[in-house]
Parts: C-alpha cells; sequence; structure tokens
C-alpha cells in the first residue's frame, strides 16, 4: 500500500530524513518509536504533505500513486489521514459543519453521492456510541477550548469517520490519560481490517499494549535503523534509546529488514 | 462656490418650506451658518483624511430636491424576515409603513413631528448641536445634516412599553444627478422601555448617490435600544451616517452593523454613558473587496460610574479596498468602576487592500478594568492546513475560516434566526483571496 524509498526531507535547510525506506502492506499496523528529535513527525508530516517540508530526494508511492504530487486535500481525498500531534483550534467552526464538509469533498473525490445533513447525523452517532464518546463535542467548534485528551479523542473520531484506507497516528498518545488512551486504540482496533493500514508514531511503549502492531522500527537520525516485531518495543521501553549510540544495534536481534547507521 | 452651498442658500431642496417653530429654525440656521463657514470636512481633518481621499470630489454634488419617483419596493427583495413593524424610507423620508405599532408608542414623519412641536423632539435634536461642539469642518456632514432637517423618523416610546422590533428599510430613487440626500432619525426610549430597530441599507445598483444620516437616541433609566445594521450598498454609492446615543442609568444600547457594499462608507458612532451603570455593547463586521473604502469610528465615552461598554470588530479586506477603523473608549473623572473592553481583529487577503486600526484608551477615574487589542494579520495556515488534511480545498478551507472569522459578529445577536440570516449575506459576499 505505501512505499518509501531513500527519503530525504529537510525543515528549514536542515535534513531531517536521511534516506527512509518504508514498505507498509495493507492490513498492517506499523509503529514508528525513536528519540525525540529522530524525525518522526517529520515522516507523518511529509505523508500529510504539510508546507515547510522539503523533500529533497526519494520517492513516496501510496496505492500505485505518487504521493509527492498531490495536494495535501488530494492525498486525504485518497486515503491517507494524519492525526495530529498538536490537533489545530478553529474557533467560529462548527464541529459537525466541518467533518460534514470534509467527508463530503472525499465522497465527490471519489465520485459517490453526497451525505445529506440528515445521513450524516446517523452515521455520526453510530460512531460516538462505538467509541464511547459523548456528543457534546458535535455542538462545539473544531478543538475551540478542548483539554488535551479531547483534542485528541476528536481526532480518533475524525478517523473513525473519514475511514482512512492510511491512518498515521503522530503521537497520539503523547499526555493522555488511561481512559483516552483506551478511546484512541479503540479507535484503531476498530479500524483495523485487511484492507486498511496503520502508522503508529509514537514514543512511548505503552500505546502499543492496546494496538499491537505487526511491526515496530526504530528511527534515529534520519532513517530507520532497527525492525522487529511487537516485542521490540518492550525491550525499548526497558532499554531506552540510548544504547543505540553506542552502537548496540547489531547486539539486538532483529528481522533483519533494515540496516543499522553503522553497518 | 459649490453648487451644494448654491443649494443651501437658494432653498433649492427637499423640505425647505416647512412650518417650523423657532427652535427648529434656529438650530437649522446656526448648522447652516456652521456648514458655510467649515463646509464638508478636508484632508487635514485627523479623524476624516482616509474618508476625504476615498470620497472624491464633493463639489459636484447636490441636495436631494424631493421629486420622489415612488419607493423602488419589491425590486429591492433585500428586506430582512421575521415580525416586527416595517418603515420604508424613500430618498431619507418616510413613504410606507407595515404593521400595528404596540399602544402608546408614536411613529412620526420628521417633517410633521416638526411641525407639531411633539414632545421630547427638541430636547433630543438639541443635544446633537451640543455635541456638536468644536465648529470645525470635521462636524461638516452633521451641520448639513441639521441644516436641512426635515426629512426622517420621530419614534417615541412611552415608560414601560416593549416597542419589539421596527425594521428600517432604505430605498434611494434612481436619478441621474449626484444627489446628497439627508435624514435624521430620533429616538426617545423611556425609562424602563424597550425597542429593537433593523435597519437595511440596499440600493439598486449604479445609483450614485450619497446619503447622510444621523440617529439620535435619548435612552432613558433603563431602557433598552438594540440597533441592527445590514448595509448593502452597491458599489457606486456612499454612505455617511453618525449615531449619537445618550444613556441615562441602567440603560442598555446594543449596536450590530454589518458593512457588506458601497463604495464610500463612514459611521461615526459614540455613545456616552451619562448615568450610573449604563451598558453600551457594540459590535460590528466589514466585509470589503474591490475598491470600496468602509471607515467606522466607534467611541464611548464613560461618564458616569460603574457603566460597561464592550466593542468588538471584526473587518476583512481584500483587493485594493481600505477599511479605516478606529476605537475610543474614555473614562471621565468620577467615572469609577468602569469596565471596557476593545477588540478589533482584520484580516487581509490581499497585498494591495489596507487596513488601519487604531485603538485609544484614555483613563481619568479610578478602579477601572479595561482591555483593549488590536490585530491586522493572514488566515491561520495551521488551520488551513488542518482543514486541507481532511480533504477540503484550499479555496474551501479559506472561505470557512473567514466566514468564521466574521460569523463570531453575527454571532453575538440575540435573535438566532437573524444571526443565520446575516452570516448568510456575509457568505453571499465573502471576499476572495487574490
Amino acid at each position: 500500500m505505501l512505499t518509501i524509498k531513500n527519503l530525504h526531507a529537510s525543515v528549514d535547510g536542515m535534513e531531517i530524513l536521511k534516506g527512509l525506506d518504508l514498505e507498509v502492506n495493507a492490513g498492517e499496523i506499523h509503529a514508528i518509536m525513536g528519540p525525540n528529535g529522530a524525525g518522526k513527525s517529520t515522516l507523518g508530516n511529509v505523508l500529510a504533505g504539510r508546507e515547510g517540508y522539503e523533500v529533497t530526494a526519494g520517492e513516496i508511492i501510496f496505492r500505485g500513486k505518487n504521493l509527492l504530487d498531490l495536494e495535501p486535500e488530494q492525498r486525504a481525498c485518497e486515503g491517507v489521514f494524519l492525526a495530529f500531534q498538536y490537533p489545530v483550534e478553529i474557533p467560529g467552526v462548527n464541529n459537525t459543519y466541518f467533518l460534514r464538509t470534509a467527508l463530503n469533498a472525499q465522497r465527490k473525490y471519489r465520485g459517490e453521492p453526497e451525505l445529506d445533513s440528515a445521513g450524516f447525523l446517523r452515521m455520526v452517532r453510530e460512531k460516538l456510541e462505538i467509541l464511547h464518546i459523548g456528543d457534546g463535542l458535535l455542538h462545539r467548534a473544531v478543538n475551540e477550548g478542548f483539554s488535551g485528551g479531547e483534542k485528541k479523542r476528536n481526532e480518533i473520531f475524525q478517523m473513525a469517520v473519514l475511514e482512512p484506507a492510511l491512518a498515521i497516528l503522530d503521537e497520539t498518545d503523547s499526555g493522555l490519560d488511561i481512559d483516552a488512551l483506551k478511546t484512541v486504540a479503540d479507535g484503531v482496533n476498530r479500524l483495523r481490517d485487511e484492507t486498511r493500514a496503520m502508522l503508529v508514531i509514537t514514543h512511548y511503549q505503552r500505546l502499543l499494549d492496546y494496538i499491537i502492531p505487526d511491526k515496530v522500527h526504530v528511527l534515529a537520525q534520519g532513517r530507520l535503523v532497527v525492525t522487529g516485531g511487537a516485542d521490540l518495543a518492550l525491550k525499548l521501553e526497558e532499554q531506552g534509546y540510548a544504547w543505540l549510540e553506542d552502537g548496540g544495534i547489531e547486539a539486538l536481534e532483529t528481522d533483519g529488514a533494515n540496516e543499522g547507521p553503522n553497518s | 462656490m459649490s453648487e451644494l452651498h448654491t443649494d443651501l442658500q437658494s432653498g433649492n431642496w427637499s423640505g425647505k418650506d416647512l412650518n417650523l417653530p423657532g427652535w427648529a429654525k434656529n438650530l437649522r440656521k446656526n448648522a447652516a451658518e456652521q456648514f458655510r463657514m467649515h463646509g464638508f470636512p478636508k484632508r487635514t481633518d485627523e479623524t476624516w483624511k482616509y474618508t476625504v481621499s476615498s470620497l472624491q470630489d464633493l463639489q459636484d454634488i447636490r441636495l436631494d430636491r424631493g421629486t420622489d419617483t415612488g419607493y423602488p419596493g419589491q425590486s429591492l427583495a433585500h428586506d430582512l424576515p421575521g415580525s416586527g413593524y416595517r418603515v420604508n424610507l424613500l430618498n431619507g423620508r418616510m413613504v410606507g409603513v407595515k404593521g400595528t405599532l404596540p399602544s402608546g408608542v408614536k411613529l412620526l414623519d420628521m417633517k410633521d413631528a416638526l411641525e407639531s412641536e411633539t414632545d421630547g423632539l427638541q430636547s433630543v435634536l438639541e443635544t446633537l448641536s451640543g455635541l456638536q461642539g468644536s465648529r470645525t469642518s470635521s462636524h461638516g456632514f452633521s451641520a448639513l445634516n441639521t441644516a436641512t432637517l426635515g426629512a426622517g423618523l420621530y419614534i417615541h416610546v412611552p415608560p414601560g412599553v416593549d416597542a419589539g422590533r421596527m425594521h428600517l428599510n432604505w430605498a434611494v430613487s434612481q436619478e441621474e444627478t449626484t444627489r446628497l440626500i439627508n435624514s435624521r432619525i430620533c429616538l426617545l426610549i423611556e425609562a424602563g422601555a424597550s425597542l429593537e430597530i433593523v435597519e437595511r441599507f440596499g440600493n439598486l445598483q449604479n445609483s450614485t448617490h450619497t446619503t447622510n444620516v444621523v440617529v439620535q437616541a435619548e435612552l432613558q433609566n433603563g431602557a433598552t435600544l438594540n440597533h441592527v445594521r445590514l448595509q448593502a450598498e452597491p458599489d457606486s454609492a456612499c454612505l455617511i451616517t453618525r449615531t449619537e446615543i445618550s444613556q441615562l442609568s441602567n440603560s442598555d444600547y446594543s449596536y450590530f452593523g454589518f458593512d457588506l457594499g458601497g463604495r464610500v462608507i463612514r459611521h461615526d458612532l459614540h455613545s456616552s454613558l451619562l448615568g450610573p451603570g449604563a451598558k453600551a455593547n457594540l459590535n460590528g463586521a466589514y466585509l470589503l473587496d474591490g475598491n470600496r473604502h468602509v471607515d467606522n469610528h466607534a467611541r464611548v465615552d464613560h461618564i458616569a460610574p460603574d457603566g460597561q461598554s464592550d466593542q468588538y470588530f471584526r473587518g476583512v479586506a481584500s483587493g485594493s479596498s481600505k477599511a479605516v477603523f478606529n476605537t475610543a473608549v474614555c473614562v471621565h473623572p468620577g467615572a469609577d468602576g468602569s469596565q471596557a473592553s476593545q477588540s478589533n481583529a482584520n484580516i487581509l487577503l490581499s497585498k494591495r487592500a489596507e487596513i488601519d486600526t487604531k485603538p485609544e484608551l484614555e483613563i481619568y477615574a479610578d478602579e477601572v478594568i479595561a482591555s483593549h487589542g488590536a490585530t491586522v494579520g493572514q488566515l491561520d495556515e495551521q488551520a488551513v492546513f488542518y482543514l486541507r488534511s481532511r480533504g477540503l480545498n484550499e479555496q474551501q478551507a479559506r472561505e470557512i475560516l473567514t466566514t468564521a472569522f466574521c460569523k463570531s459578529v453575527s454571532d453575538r445577536l440575540g435573535d438566532p434566526e437573524l444571526a443565520t440570516v446575516i452570516s448568510q449575506r456575509m457568505m453571499d459576499v465573502m471576499p476572495q483571496a487574490d
């Protein structure tokens, strides 16, 4: 579904991603872990098409299309969804109105009929019930005055409504209490099926207790340096990331999908 | 001497020959003298410099001679929905009414009110000539308005009566000459009474008139006036308005102005909190495109203690348009315990558009709570990206954000039905980025 080859990306002239390779198949959940400043969020933003992230080399193929040729909204319509690390507050724009406009923009792009107000509301209420989110957020402005947890729940709610083919969760777990964490995990697990893929970017292993990934990658110094199974996350939790700098990569048992920086 | 001075002197204007009481004749005479001496505002009048530059030449303008061709009526189709008494004004004069007024509420054509010397009118009218104060050209338009006094309305709400909503639909007949139309609205709202006026300015395209309206209101103890104004003049017309509100104790004045059209729009909005505990709540949105000019000056004078004023204005400018917004609060000596807030934010959608905002705050009293802020900026690019990342195209994203910005003003209206209609009108004319 997603193939990233030799991706180099810079922010303000500083190279953050330095030759990243990644292959994600439909039905898979991949976790991207790594120390602060390794480039995890840059990867998410490059995939979503945020301005200011300049791709200097490499390619990203998503369902046969060159993602880098597409505008952010075209990527969204093709099925890419980024759950923001810092969701933006938009005063004056009603959450329900926003989400219906977004969903209908995507449906129109795909040649599907647009949903009317009643049909949309019915669908939205079902999603809220499944995710155990109150309907209070329907009447509020997008993220305005939301607590950190509410903002992240709103991201997951949007994801549930838009049903993307590829969902990228950018540190969605950071700063969440256990209940909010379960909502996030619930949202991801309910969307999980053979046709979709997820990229879970996280600093901590905690979220991966609830979302069991198929693969775990360690992103350090702009590249994926180690790839393993779900148990790799546990090892990282135990040992931290310091060993990456001590030449410890060779010592780690990996499935050999990626090379280490020292090899 | 300009044509207009000749008109004024020769009496070649509508309403010249009214049978006026002595005090009204004096008002006219003094104002005519002031206008003859100082004329229209000039570039050297600090608060008028931008307006005057945009107004272009006033030399050729003529006073309206009152050759009415009939109210355009349905062809305007701008009437706002909802209940209420409806008053149609053509070229500044009352030409039709619809609905039933609550018992005791008086609505008179200004001409009849003057000729019959209706109770209360004299004191309200003389308030303005007192406020005119400095005899300079900066009050040229209101001086001319008083000098030609005779068109407009007098509305009197007796104590304790809720007069409900009154629509004032302003229209101008189509004529070849560039005319200056003068009209005066006087409101006397007695103790504990309340009134809502909804003004709508919206004329046929290509009309090159300039309308000069002065609205004066006296709110007695505990009176309430809710004042809504939807201005959607064609790009060829100018509108100069001055609103003067005198507020006695615990009275409540709210203003909601929406400027959606017009070539040059100038509004001086002024409230004096004369009695303790009076409240003035001034709100406005101005949406500009093309070469339009909108110039708003809002001022509240806190004269008595414990008054509250809240000013909330939002502006959007695109193309080569220009918006000026002045917000001023003065807390006078003795007006202790006053609360004042001023908020003005603007979005520039084009490099050629210009917005000048100037908040002013003067405090000469104790225990005053005051805040003010004024910004001019662009749309939040983080928000634009957020919307795009969900599938909205860039234009949609920008439109939604601009609309939300302006809607924050209509959302402050107490009536959700009217708020919905006005926000839709704003959406219809929402300026586009270059």
